[in-house]
């Protein structure tokens, strides 16, 4: 899995600006698969993208479009997706998108992936063998009616409270 | 229309009318002026009626970008603001930073052209399929923060960016800004002030079109040459870890850091505000802009107090300017400016000036509703700026900027104000950087660095200078000669960062953008011929336009010089001491290398 330091994003973008220019040749942030949010408000900002969650919530597809690679990354077929958005709402951290018709999630690149070598600042990194998924139940409950956009902001609000206190304390 | 680079069309919005209406950019309009401010300056100039009030609904309104903006290029993301300014009544913008620029690519939009005003406080939201005109009366008086979070929220998408005006723009401070990213500011010129004059809070951007480039690995791998050209530069460590606030040491370190609004050059304390005092204290981590490799900027925490900045400018205006030591004080005044919307460069120096006359017994308090400032007095300040920003009680009289204010005073007191052309000198004392000193005395906006930035004067390579300039001495900061040709050299590359729409601390001061890769990367971005000697052409040609447009607004050639101080008098101590800037013998030789009449 793509694994964030958030204490570490600048918000310079070149991850999402990288992932979206080798999967489709342009420049296009709705063409990532990993979303860089700049909450100005609090001064954070950080890379969304699957974290390959305990509860795989988007695996709820009706037409069996999603599969597990061996990385565990997700594989969307998109002969067999019929864009019904299922994984999208299923989705508690805004990690799944669809634009003008394709479903955008974090596919690791098959294993390369091309956001981790952008990243001057070391703020992602590439994690091949996950030891321990993350449950999402939490932010589930939570993000429930939210569009991806809000998730997203949601879960990024709620990571940051750690590193936001360090900020602090560090400084007192 | 869609083409290589560009977004491919112009949007022009009517807030009287509350209508928009969408052009195709003309190719054989865009091709001699390439974009951003170049582009801008031109459709002023053939759209404006330079006699119109600046803050009436004929002024222009100009948010422009570039055909690289938001590309992989490294730090593409500027963007600039033009209008005729209601500070100086001439020639007015500023470019930001940030990530509002790259979004505004994605809308499909090369220029967003605002005219008129509305009749109640509004947003803009514009996205590639038109523009929503929002009521937000609600958001009167609101900090910038407070409504950039509120917009997202009501949008209900927080990748939407925003440039907005705070309450001094509503209250047409004539040095007001706007302020996108939190902290990317347009600072110079009354930008702000053009935006509250229109009703307009703010304009908010979010796309959904892709930007194409002609030849998609050909031109990755010229912005591989640049990147691997600034990782690899010998200033890149300094300015990952400081950016700009670098600076209060270096200048201090040559004699030329503002202090006491100019009456030094050296500051006793600089160790007490300096930028590595500020990284080393306050700062938490880096913030960058788009797409950039620098990651220059910084967020810090003081206490409950936490922002993005300061820039340079900002941090020397609060501290050594006014006669302050008091680094988290100049902290906060970063976060308050940015948060009203005012121009920390013009703010200090309404401030500095009357602390200077009022030194020197030129202005007395009874003068001004009873205002006495001394130097470092922090209460005041304080004070004073928010009376600016709200145009409360004497801050009403000091909101129109030091050179209008100075009107109502003596000529010993007049000639104090360090202005050129009615904006206001940045930090820098051009008595030890003479080619700053020209760039101050000929820029079109007024006194100004950046429309040159002839940052090669300080890095001391000699033979170099001899082989671009003629002569050793244009590499030497206290000389005079060979400065006019480095400033019409960089005044080119300037300007060609600002078509680009790059940084300049990285085009520029890092060196890394010359006629040749930029050519190579207008030809694979856009797929557009642009050879080095017609880049070279037409920006001479655009800054010939400049000069066009300012004669329309009335600027003369005597308006071409600096103020007296540092024309007369020497600084007394530091490296610097002793020098004085012959200011017109470097424009007489400009002159001549533009071939424009005396």
């Amino acid at each position: 899995m793509i694994r964030v330091d958030i204490n570490k994003c600048t918000g310079c973008k070149k991850c999402e600006t990288i992932c979206a220019f080798f999967r489709s040749g342009k420049i296009n942030h709705r063409l990532a698969r990993i979303k860089v949010l700049n909450l100005y408000e609090i001064g954070v900002d950080g890379p969304v993208a699957c974290i390959q969650c305990k509860e795989q919530y988007c695996l709820c597809c009706p037409d069996d479009a999603i599969r597990i690679g061996s990385l565990g990354q997700l594989i969307v077929s998109p002969t067999s997706c019929s864009l019904c958005s299922a994984c999208e709402k299923a989705c508690p951290i805004g990690a799944i998108d669809i634009f003008n018709d394709f479903v955008y999630v974090c596919d690791l690149c098959g294993g390369k992936p091309r956001c981790v070598g952008v990243c001057t600042e070391g703020a992602i990194s590439f994690e091949p063998e996950v030891k321990e998924h993350l449950s999402l139940a939490a932010f589930k409950k939570e993000t429930k009616k939210m569009n991806p956009s809000q998730k997203r902001q949601y879960y990024l609000k709620k990571i940051s409270s750690e590193v936001r206190k360090r900020w602090r304390h560090q400084n007192a | 229309m869609r083409s290589y680079g560009y977004g491919g069309n112009i949007l022009r919005i009517d807030l009287t009318e509350r209508k928009y209406s969408v052009e195709d950019l003309s190719p054989s309009w865009i091709r001699p002026v390439i974009g951003g401010r170049a582009a801008n300056t031109k459709r002023l100039y053939e759209e404006l009626d330079t006699d119109c009030d600046p803050l009436g609904p004929d002024n222009i309104l100009i948010f422009g970008i570039g055909p690289l903006t938001g590309s992989l290029l490294t730090a593409s993301a500027y963007y600039t603001v033009t209008a005729k300014s209601p500070l100086t009544g001439i020639l007015g913008d500023s470019a930001a930073g940030g990530q509002f620029g790259a979004e505004m690519k994605l809308t499909g939009f090369d220029q967003v052209i605002i005219t008129g005003k509305a009749d109640t406080l509004i947003y803009l939201m514009i996205t590639d399929s038109g523009v929503e005109f929002v009521d937000c009366p609600e958001y009167s008086g609101k900090i910038i923060i407070e409504v950039t979070d509120a917009i997202r929220q009501e949008q209900n998408d927080y990748a939407i960016q925003i440039a907005a005006v705070g309450p001094a723009g509503e209250n047409l401070v004539l040095f007001s800004s706007i302020v996108s990213s939190g902290n990317r500011v347009n600072g110079r010129a009354g930008m702000g002030a053009v935006m509250g004059s229109k009703n307009l809070k703010a304009v908010a951007v979010r796309g959904s079109c892709s930007l194409d480039v002609a030849d998609p690995l050909a031109f990755l791998s010229e912005v591989e040459k640049i990147d691997k050209a600034i990782l690899s530069h010998s200033e890149y460590q300094k300015r990952y870890q400081l950016g700009t606030t670098m600076l209060m040491k270096d200048l201090n370190n040559i004699g030329i850091l503002p202090t006491r609004h100019f009456q030094q050059g050296v500051c006793e304390y600089v160790d007490e505000i300096s930028g590595q005092k500020l990284a080393n204290t306050y700062k938490v981590k880096n913030k960058s802009c788009f797409n950039c490799n620098v990651h220059c900027s910084r967020y810090y925490v003081v206490d409950d107090q936490e922002a993005e900045g300061p820039e340079f400018e900002t941090l020397c205006s609060f501290t050594s300017r006014l006669g302050s030591s008091d680094l988290p004080f100049a902290l906060e005044m970063n976060r308050y400016l940015n948060q009203v919307g005012m121009d920390s460069i013009s703010t200090s120096e309404v401030i500095g000036w009357i602390m200077e006359c009022q030194e020197k017994g030129l202005i007395h308090p009874d003068d001004l509703d009873g205002l006495s400032l001394s130097w470092g007095e922090k209460e005041k300040i304080r004070e004073v700026v928010d009376m600016i920003a709200f145009r409360r009680g004497i801050g009403d009289r000091l909101a129109n900027g030091a050179k209008k204010l100075s009107e109502e005073f003596s000529e010993e007191a007049r000639k104090l104000v360090m202005h050129v052309k009615g904006l206001d000198v940045i930090c820098g004392d051009p008595r030890g950087i003479k080619a700053y000193g020209l760039t101050y005395a000929i820029a079109s906006r007024g006194a100004d660095h950046l429309r040159a930035e002839p940052y090669f004067e300080l890095t001391n390579r000699k033979k170099e200078a001899k082989k671009r300039f003629g002569t050793e001495k244009a590499a030497d900061r206290l000389s005079e000669e060979g400065k006019a040709a480095l400033v019409s050299y960089s005044e080119k590359i300037a300007l060609l960062t600002d078509s680009l729409t790059m940084c300049k601390n990285v085009g520029l001061c890092m060196d890394v953008l010359n006629f040749e890769n930029a050519s190579s990367l207008l030809r694979y971005g856009t797929g557009i011929d642009y050879s080095p000697d017609y880049l070279k052409k037409i920006l001479a040609d655009l800054i010939n336009l400049d000069h066009k447009l300012n004669k329309k607004f009335g600027v003369k050639r005597k308006d071409d010089t600096l103020p007296e101080r540092f024309q007369k008098e020497p600084l007394t101590e530091g490296p610097t001491k002793g020098s004085t800037v012959d200011i017109q013998k470097m424009v007489k030789e400009y002159y001549e290398i533009h071939n424009w009449e005396e």
